[in-house]
């Protein structure tokens, strides 16, 4: 388990801000083996800041970060397979030749970082590029280098800042079938992502990061929960001023009119709806991710 | 030490592969190869042709050994002269009597026939005259000229190498640091790994040079016969002189990599390493001073003033003797100077290597935190 509590942040301020920055405040969450954990939050909300504390490449004024119950160490990260925010390969060296080095950085010997470079490039389609120096590719493919550099010593732990962006929706469902893969194995993962469906089509759980503080965690279905859906009714023909009283909003197209509400009886508004036209639509909404993260970081 | 070793390897491998380094490594050797045989193809030594009508040949090579003499027969004194007015020969003996020029005769020529002809009819006449003995009361300067001519060409070669290798340093670490790849490096090996990994690969890289350079001067100039004229213990002074390099660039690399760390795009790497590339160039304007004055006060004080020392120690060692304590107390403190060097330039490098953006400031980095 991966234990991230009350992370705090502060970095020095420049001419315009002699106070400093505050960028975490108090950031503390888990994810368990096998749980692919979506980090999100506006920008600036201090998400890559919290993994490049996690990875040990910054450094945290207080707060700890532990892994399997003990603090996290050198020993432990160099298990952990990373993708930082700001993207960065050898531009020289060759595709197959990099990925090696790395997974042998990480502590593989010589064959067994060959061979898994090998079914890498395989997996990502990256095999007839593998001669290629790094500058040779395009800014999607570099990033499927950068992603087999973050997986090529079968990590413990996947810490990966924004690996979808920059992706064909063909290399995101690849990505996001390799993920899976890892998750089922037992490896915990974390990724940050503005694109929320994906976040809500992947995840076990989702953090909301605002401000540097975690404003909402938990699953998709909790975090729902937590939330009154909407009832939305959709009636043809209604008799004019049928909604009169009622609360929330109608809203005119064609002959339909809709209303939306999150108050009021709503067997009283079925009611008054029946009698009014023909009721095409009745029902709760789910609030999607999107609409969460609005409410929450609101 | 894993991780520093995989990091030293790539730096080799990357660097021995690009084509700069092959042509550079092959230029060097075909110069140094083509220097070492310069004095033969100047001219070197004199050397005469002679011939000879009815004598016989002097002993003028046991005389003058440093002259070569060729010897032709004439059948009779108008084919000499012939050749004589033609250039062919210098001079012809004709008759163990008369010697035949084109014009005056070359002095050293003719000193040297009139003084071997005399003892040669002296000792067929049975009169022994032993000959003088010469004394030298200064010191030994038969290999001055050598002596001085190494110490120019090796500091020369020390300063470029120098210079070449702590720039790749530095292109290395803005590299890693500009392109963010030293978050993802960092993430699998410690700072000092990558900067101990980075130094001692481009270090090798160096010293393959070095090495090669040394090598095929000494085998060139023993095939040209250059070798001849270098003073005694030329095999130990080359491996002194890769000791000193290896101090000299420790030293000149660890400060690199700081002053590097300090910047995140290649083109600032000129102006961040001002400083550094002053303070070797000073340190070779002095060593080459020292070439000309290789026992004066300034020579022996700075050898062993680090870093000075990494190059005028080298210098004296290979113009004058240099006791060998001397050589040790010098490496001595040239080492603990690195030391030091290491200490202060990978906590810098350590802080600032994460820190893209704008410029740092050196002192302020080592302060901080
Ligand atoms: N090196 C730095 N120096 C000063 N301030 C910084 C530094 N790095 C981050 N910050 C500040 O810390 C805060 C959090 O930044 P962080 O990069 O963690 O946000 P983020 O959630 O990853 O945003 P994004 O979605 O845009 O990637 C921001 O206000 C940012 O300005
Ligand atoms: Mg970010």
């Amino acid at each position: 388990m991966l234990e991230i509590s009350e992370l705090r942040k502060r970095f020095a301020g420049g001419p315009g801000a002699p106070g400093g920055k505050v960028a975490l405040d108090g950031i503390s969450f888990t994810v368990r083996p096998g749980e692919m954990f979506g980090f999100v939050g506006a920008n600036g909300a201090g998400k890559t800041t919290t993994m490049r504390i996690v990875m040990g490449v910054l450094q945290a004024d207080s707060g700890s970060v532990s892994w399997q119950g003990r603090p996290l160490g050198y020993d432990d990260r160099q298990r952990f397979g990373y993708m930082p925010e700001e993207r960065g390969l050898y531009q020289k060296m060759r595709v197959a030749e990099q990925i090696e080095y790395f997974g042998r950085l990480h502590g593989l010997s010589a064959p067994a970082a060959k061979k898994a470079t090998d079914d890498l490039l395989e997996r990502l389609g990256l095999t007839e590029r593998r001669g290629d120096a790094v500058q040779a590719l395009s800014l999607g493919n570099q990033q499927r280098v950068q992603l087999a550099v973050a997986l090529v010593h079968d990590p413990e732990v996947l810490i990966l800042d924004e690996p979808f962006s920059g992706l064909d929706p063909i290399a995101v469902d690849a990505l996001a079938t390799a993920l899976q893969e890892r998750c089922r194995g037992g490896v915990p993962v974390i990724f940050s992502s503005h694109q929320l469906e994906l976040v809500e089509r992947l995840c076990d759980s989702v953090g909301i990061v605002s401000a540097g503080r975690m404003v909402a965690s938990g699953t998709v279905a909790d975090l729902r929960a937590a939330e009154s859906g909407t009832l939305r009714v959709v009636v043809r023909d209604p008799a004019p001023g049928w909604a009169d009283g009622l609360p929330g909003t109608v809203s005119v197209s064609g002959s339909r009119q809709v209303l939306l509400t999150d108050e009021g009886d709503d067997q009283e508004i079925l009611r008054r709806a029946m009698k009014a036209g023909h009721v095409e639509h009745f029902g709760v909404e789910q609030p999607t991710l999107t609409e969460i993260f609005k409410e929450a970081v609101a | 030490m894993n991780g520093l070793l995989l990091v030293a390897r790539r730096e080799v491998s990357t660097q021995v592969r690009t084509r700069a380094f092959v042509i550079g490594l092959l230029v060097t050797a075909l110069l140094v190869g083509a220097v070492s045989f310069l004095p033969k193809i100047m001219g070197g030594g004199d050397s005469y042709k002679l011939g000879l009508v009815n004598s016989q040949q002097l002993p003028l090579h046991a005389a003058a050994p440093d002259i070569e003499f060729e010897w032709r027969k004439f059948a009779d004194e108008a084919a000499a002269k012939r050749a004589v007015l033609a250039g062919d020969v210098d001079a012809v003996l004709v008759d163990n009597a008369r010697v035949l020029t084109d014009g005056e005769i070359n002095t050293e020529l003719g000193v040297l026939l009139q003084s071997v002809n005399r003892e040669f009819k002296l000792g067929a006449a049975g009169v022994a005259i032993p000959p003088l003995e010469m004394q030298s009361v200064g010191a030994d300067a038969r290999y001055q000229e050598a002596r001085q001519g190494i110490a120019t060409v090796l500091v020369l070669l020390l300063f470029m190498l120098l210079m070449g290798q702590i720039v790749m340093v530095a292109m290395g670490v803005v590299e890693e640091k500009g392109s963010r790849i030293v978050e993802i490096l960092l993430a699998a090996v410690r700072p000092w790994q990558l900067l101990g990994g980075k130094i001692l690969g481009l270090g090798v890289v160096g010293l393959i040079n070095l090495g090669t350079i040394l090598v095929i001067g000494l085998a060139a100039s023993s095939v040209s016969g250059l070798a001849a004229d270098f003073p005694p213990g030329m095999v130990g002074l080359v491996v002194a002189v890769l000791v000193w390099f290896v101090l000299g660039y420790a030293f000149f690399a660890t400060l690199s990599a700081a002053f590097a760390s300090l910047v995140s795009r290649q083109e600032e790497v000129n102006t961040v390493l001002t400083p550094l590339t002053m303070m070797i160039m000073v340190t070779y304007f002095v060593s080459f001073y020292v070439t000309n004055e290789p026992t004066g006060t300034l020579a022996t004080v700075l050898s062993y003033v680090p870093p000075f020392s990494s190059m005028v120690m080298p210098v004296r060692m290979a113009a004058t003797e240099v006791p060998m304590w001397q050589v040790g107390l010098s490496m001595l403190a040239m080492a603990l100077a690195v030391v030091v060097v290491l200490k202060i330039g990978s906590t810098v490098y350590e802080r600032a290597v994460l820190r893209t953006g704008a410029r740092l400031k050196f002192g302020e980095v080592l302060r901080s935190r």
